[in-house]
């Protein structure tokens, strides 16, 4: 799916923050419960972040077409059913992913307060993905 | 599909119009009807008038603190319902998701900046202008004032006005399009909920009849309008031969000058948000690229390459990036215009007409359409087609450019894109346009700004948003005070 709008690569973020929220959420048990439960509030908190984003960041003015991002070069499986090693497979494959999206959108999105927001959910990602693989 | 009959706000309450004719709301990219707007009668605009008379008194004397609580709430409101506001003008309109959203935004700005009323309504004074003599100017709300607004930005619009009227101590009614009246239903849900005292703000929806009624009742201090130039001049003449203040945004031919030292890579995704976008259908659409000297091949095959690639379809698509027209009537006039420039000698060099978009076999679509080879006396260079179609003109100099620009009746926008700051000092100083870009194509003033205009684009003298909008809706006084 090309994002070849503003709010195309917003929603998109939105979603991802989403996806990660209900993986998480479900997820949420034995040795991984507690860090995975934090990982699905600060999802969610993230996802309410992209929304203020998108709607308060948004400009007339440099409304202007963008090019070369693809969704599907995001795309993710998972599959929260899974057993607890596979579960933090996942959950790193999801941090980097969500982490190269955002460093991804932040050149791409012509709004610098926009941009901003999404090199910190990067660098969050990144930050989230280190912890994860102390687990 | 539920077929829903649009109601008049008047005095805090929805009242079903008497009026017995009506017009379909339609969504453009489906042409599905959606709602049924009344032409409401004469009668029924003055209820909404007696209705905003009786309740100016009260108003004016509430301090404009409180008045700017109300803005406060209004603000967080609109915030709340963000996506119901953009969605709806998507559906009645068939703009982009994130046009519609750029809209709503634009109309809660003017909300924040009207909630600085205790700020921008202060007067000013002077001690001793003679001996043991002072003097005030004090500003003072006027009383009723409506606005009579387009289809194009139809939650916006409105927001240009009612939130400084209303914040100065006036009493206010809008008067939308009866294209796209839903958004303002949906923004007088939120008025109701902010709570407004009874006939602070009023919505009543019509035609010509609705808007006459106004301009002829002897209680409406001042109307502002934003639509066509044939309209903006009926209005101003009828109001000023009635007595009234009026400020009339009206039509647009602007112009987007490329010098030989543009920044091609940014200046061609800047023209295709600017003519293409809102499908062209806004007051602030480029709709001539003017490109100085040899910039006209390479730019041509940018634009083309761009405009190509561009994808339209129904807006809450979100990767759709251009909707539909907003009807089929608008669509229509748009053909005759691309049958007009190949008629008078264009090229065209892309062809918008016979686009299909899968799954809307009814919606009002075209495509990205740009003619090359345009000179200045064709008709699709001289009038506003409103709709997604460029006309690319050549010329020599920079001279010649302003020439193109200032042989249009039009002054409402223009842009120029270059390197060079003494061209960009030269265009500000010299371009008979109210809102100008350098290195923008939509160079649309935000709310602490005038929207501004000139030549037939603009009748009258102060401008919708911002300061301009503040001396609209207020009287001067001036007080010379002695004390023995």
């Amino acid at each position: 799916m090309d994002l070849a709008t503003f709010g195309a690569i917003m929603s998109f973020g939105l979603d991802l923050e989403q996806q990660a929220a209900a993986f998480y959420e479900i997820a949420a048990r034995g040795a991984l419960e507690e860090s995975f439960a934090n990982l699905a509030k600060s999802a969610r908190k993230r996802a309410v972040r992209m929304e203020r984003a998108r709607r308060e960041g948004i400009a007339e003015m440099i409304l202007e077409p963008i090019t070369g991002m693809d969704g599907d070069d995001y795309h993710l499986e998972l599959t929260p059913d899974a057993d607890e090693a596979e579960l933090l497979r996942q959950a790193i494959a999801l941090e980097e992913t969500t982490q190269r999206f955002y460093m991804d959108a932040a050149v791409k999105i012509p709004v610098r307060e926009v941009a901003r927001t999404c090199i910190r959910m990067a660098q969050e990602s990144e930050r989230r993905r280190a912890e994860l693989e102390k687990l | 599909m539920e077929i829903k009959n649009l109601k008049n706000y008047i005095a805090n309450e929805w009242v079903e119009s008497k009026s017995k004719e009506s017009l379909e709301v339609r969504n453009p990219a489906t042409n599905e009807v959606m709602a049924r707007v009344p032409l409401s009668t004469v009668e029924e605009v003055g209820e909404a008038v007696r209705a905003a008379q009786e309740a100016f008194q009260d108003w004016r004397e509430t301090t404009p603190y409180t008045r700017a609580r109300y803005m406060f709430r209004l603000k967080n409101l609109m915030e709340e319902r963000f996506e119901d506001l953009a969605q709806i003008i998507v559906r009645e309109h068939g703009k982009i998701l994130d046009e519609a959203r750029g809209e709503v935004r634009r109309g809660i700005e003017n909300v924040e900046v009207a909630a600085g009323v205790p700020s921008l309504m202060m007067g000013y004074n002077m001690e001793d202008v003679s001996q043991g003599i002072d003097e005030d100017c004090i500003y003072q709300p006027v009383g009723v004032f409506c606005c009579v607004t387009p289809f194009n930005f139809p939650s916006m619009v409105p927001l240009w006005f009612l939130p400084y009227a209303v914040a100065c101590g006036n009493t206010y009614i809008v008067k939308p399009s009866e294209l796209c009246p839903m958004s303002q239903n949906i923004l007088f849900e939120l008025f109701d909920e902010v709570d407004f005292p009874p006939g602070v703000v009023n919505l009543v929806h019509g035609d010509k009849r609705a808007v006459d009624a106004l301009l002829d009742h002897p209680d409406v201090r001042g109307l502002s309008f934003v639509g066509s130039t044939p309209v903006g001049k009926y209005i101003y003449a009828k109001a000023a031969a009635n007595g009234k203040r009026a400020q009339c945004q009206t039509g647009a031919k602007n112009c987007l000058v490329v010098m030989g030292d543009a920044v091609l890579d940014k200046t061609v995704p800047s023209i295709m948000s600017s003519v293409f976008g809102t499908a062209g259908q806004r007051c602030l659409a480029g709709a001539l690229v003017i490109a100085v000297g040899d910039v006209y091949e390479p730019l041509k095959d940018k634009l083309l390459e761009s405009a190509a690639r561009i994808k339209v379809g129904d807006g809450l698509d979100e990767t759709v990036q251009m909707g539909p027209v907003v009807s089929q009537k608008s669509l229509d006039r748009i053909l005759g215009y691309v049958e007009k420039g190949i008629e008078e000698g264009a090229t065209l060099l892309l062809d918008g007409r016979d686009i299909q978009v899968e799954g809307y076999p009814n919606g009002y679509f075209i495509g990205p359409t740009i003619f090359t080879d345009v000179t200045s006396d064709m008709v699709i260079a001289r009038e506003e087609i409103f709709g997604p179609v460029l006309g690319v003109i050549r010329v020599d100099d920079f001279n010649e450019a302003l020439d193109v620009i200032h042989d249009s009746p039009y002054g409402n926008a223009a842009s120029l894109f270059t390197s060079s700051g003494k061209w960009a000092r030269e265009f500000k100083y010299r371009v008979r346009a109210g809102n100008l870009g350098i290195n923008i194509g939509i160079a649309a003033p935000i709310a602490s700004f005038p929207f501004c205009g000139m030549k037939d684009s603009f009748f009258g003298d102060l401008h919708g948003q911002g300061r301009d909008a503040i001396d609209f809706f207020t009287d001067r006084k001036v007080v010379i005070s002695r004390w023995f």
